[in-house]
């Protein structure tokens, strides 16, 4: 009993500022939703009766899947390859990767244009080649919102599955082998469920801050990528529709959060 | 027992000291009760706070406004940037004045309007110079006009001219790739215009035929621009050939892209005051100063846009009159967008335009 209040008296400051700060505004948004100023679901009838916003809700739910998907198929075998390098090497690996954050999204999402671009170096270096007859259209489509978004998400994959890699007990591998088992048989037996619930909340990460994406849809999807950031944007800064605005944040929140549950559900079985 | 107590009271206190910044962050805004003061007496120990677009554009104001300004009444202006209908909005509903002048397009401006978000000018205490109609609003001060206009690669289509948006339309005479602006608001009328519409009788606009005339072009434009800076990047690295521009990214770079004013859809920006502001006399002042003909011809040095005043033209540079988007030559070669329709009709053209969108890659 003595243990949990003191627990509480230390994290007290900090809750406060995040209730305050973060959790009481949020509350409140959301709420706009239901009430215009009496209570009413008319925002949610109005949702239903014009489909594009769902879509669009959708399309943006799509997106998130491929990228996570994508980002945890590369960060798997990158992170563990890391685990493997000698420890020069592997400080520097790590630093290269770290060091994207120290670039603004910005600039990065303007480096694809560069390197993929009508103009851009693997397209001209391909027409050169008389690989091909014109440019690819590389970006500007969902290829390019894809690519650009997995650029900038990859290292909040690579890093959490570096650590849980890291911390796997060594033994248990050299105790299978010694038993007989075939390198598969290790993987699937030992490596890959001990690192599954990493896999599992990196994707769930990844997937969130997709959600959230608006500048490298914004410029790589060239218009034609729809994400519900945008949608928002322009109910909030151009029409003044904060209402409908927060019935759309709050079905985004509802999802995020089934799928959290169905995540920790999941993570558990694997457990 | 002891050690319980030492370690609740830590945190205790750093709880307290939060408890009393909360406080004191919240009293904050009840302070500033002012004494009254005759009308037209300026305060100088009042600083007006201005919430601007940011950027080259604000420089644009510091130039031609906030220093003219301070040098002749001594009142301080500070700019925040940038700025957003949400902003204003959000100041407004929590009773916060954080800001004295606010700057919005003309579209936001009826927006604010009709969400009751701003103050009436009083244009008899301003005693503006004179400006054109549009620059004094009911509720804002015409600011900066910017036009939506089209651009193209010099090399593109053998060095031929467009001159019209039904040229821009034109595949077989101005082959190549296309980009236009992801809203509505520019590419709609734009689309009317290339599709026949006289530019004087574009409003009310015919949603229907707009979209029509889009889907003739939409399979070539490789990009629908989000932000300013696309247009200009986009003719320079060939990723297109033609696109509509936001004039002043384009007449700067006359070097590599080509432009025109023809049927360009002209639009003003404004400041306007929120609701419950205070300080009126001195914004008005500041206003007044925003009216001069010379402070916004320094403004225009900063950046190729133009303020509301009428006897503008012949204080800018006269060789590059071309450049400026409300220059007499270009004023009447140009439609102006009518941001009262938009307001009314922003929502479900919106959601149209969002469907066209997602129907894109079909």
């Amino acid at each position: 009993m003595k243990k949990k209040i003191k627990g509480i008296s230390y994290i007290l400051p900090p809750l406060i500022i995040v209730v305050i700060s973060f959790n009481i505004p949020l509350f409140l948004m959301l709420i706009r939703s239901l009430f215009s100023p009496d209570f009413t679901f008319e925002q949610y009838v109005y949702l239903v009766d014009h489909p594009i916003y769902l879509q669009i809700l959708a399309n943006t739910f799509k997106t998130a899947i491929i990228v996570s998907l994508l980002c945890c198929l590369l960060a798997y075998p990158l992170a563990h390859w890391i685990t493997l390098l000698a420890g020069q090497v592997k400080l520097f690996v790590l630093g290269i990767i770290a060091m994207s954050f120290l670039v603004s999204i910005l600039i990065r999402t303007y480096a694809w244009i560069v390197i993929l671009g009508n103009n851009g170096i693997v397209n001209r270096t391909l027409l050169e080649m008389g690989l091909i007859g014109s440019p690819l259209q590389l970006i500007y489509n969902d290829l390019g919102v894809t690519l650009g978004t997995i650029n900038v998400l990859l290292p909040f994959a690579i890093f959490p599955l570096y650590a849980a890699m890291l911390k796997i007990d060594k033994r248990l591998i050299k105790a299978a082998y010694s038993l007989g088992s075939k390198p598969i048989t290790v993987f699937t037996k030992i490596y890959l469920p001990l690192t599954l619930p990493t896999l599992l909340s990196s994707a769930i990460l990844v997937f969130i801050m997709t959600l959230g994406f608006f500048i490298t849809p914004a410029i790589l999807g060239g218009g034609k990528v729809q994400m519900v950031a945008t949608i928002l944007d322009t109910l909030i800064n151009r029409l003044a529709n904060w209402n409908l605005a927060s019935a759309i944040s709050t079905i985004l929140l509802m999802v995020t959060i089934a799928l959290y549950i169905v995540y920790r559900k999941v993570g558990e079985t694997v457990k | 027992m002891r050690k319980l107590v030492f370690t609740l009271r830590y945190p205790l206190i750093i709880v307290s000291i939060f408890m009393l910044l909360i406080a004191a962050g919240c009293s904050d805004s009840t302070e500033s009760s002012s004494e009254p003061k005759k009308d037209g007496e300026l305060d100088k120990s009042v600083t007006l706070r201005v919430l601007e677009a940011g950027g080259p554009s604000g420089d644009y104001m510091e130039k031609g406004f906030v220093e003219p300004f301070t040098e002749k009444t001594e009142i301080k202006v500070v700019r925040e940037s940038p700025t957003s209908l949400g902003k204003l909005q959000a100041m407004v509903e929590s009773g916060q004045h954080t800001y004295d002048l606010v700057e919005v397009s003309s579209g936001n401006l009826y927006q604010a309007i009709s969400g009751d978000l701003i103050e009436k000018l009083d244009w008899e205490q301003i005693k503006p110079d004179p400006t054109n109609e549009e620059g004094q609003h009911e509720y804002g001060i015409g600011y900066q006009y910017y036009s939506t206009i089209m651009a193209w690669n010099p090399d593109a289509a053998g060095g031929k001219e467009l001159t019209s948006w039904a040229d821009f339309w034109d595949v077989e005479k101005f082959p190549g790739k296309r980009s236009l602006p992801d809203y509505a608001v520019f590419a709609l009328p734009i689309a009317l215009l290339a599709d026949g519409v006289p530019k004087d009788q574009l409003y009310p606009l015919d949603i229907d035929r707009a979209f029509k005339s889009l889907e003739k072009i939409k399979k070539h434009v490789s990009v629908w621009w989000q932000s300013g800076s696309q247009p200009s990047q986009l003719l320079k690295d060939k990723e297109v050939d033609y696109s509509a521009a936001w004039s002043g990214r384009i007449v700067e770079n006359e070097d590599n892209i080509k432009y025109s004013f023809n049927e360009g859809l002209l639009d003003l920006s404004y400041l306007v005051v929120p609701k419950g502001a205070k300080n009126i006399s001195e914004t008005n002042a500041f206003i007044h100063e925003m009216t001069v003909a010379e402070n916004q011809a320094k403004a225009s040095e900063v950046l190729p846009y133009t303020g509301p005043s009428k006897e503008l033209t012949a204080l800018l540079p006269q060789d590059r009159l071309e450049a400026f988007p409300s220059s007499d030559i270009n004023y009447e070669k140009q439609t102006f967008t009518d941001s009262e329709w938009w307001a009314e009709h922003g929502t479900e053209v919106e959601e149209k335009w969002e469907l066209f969108k997602l129907n894109l890659n079909n």
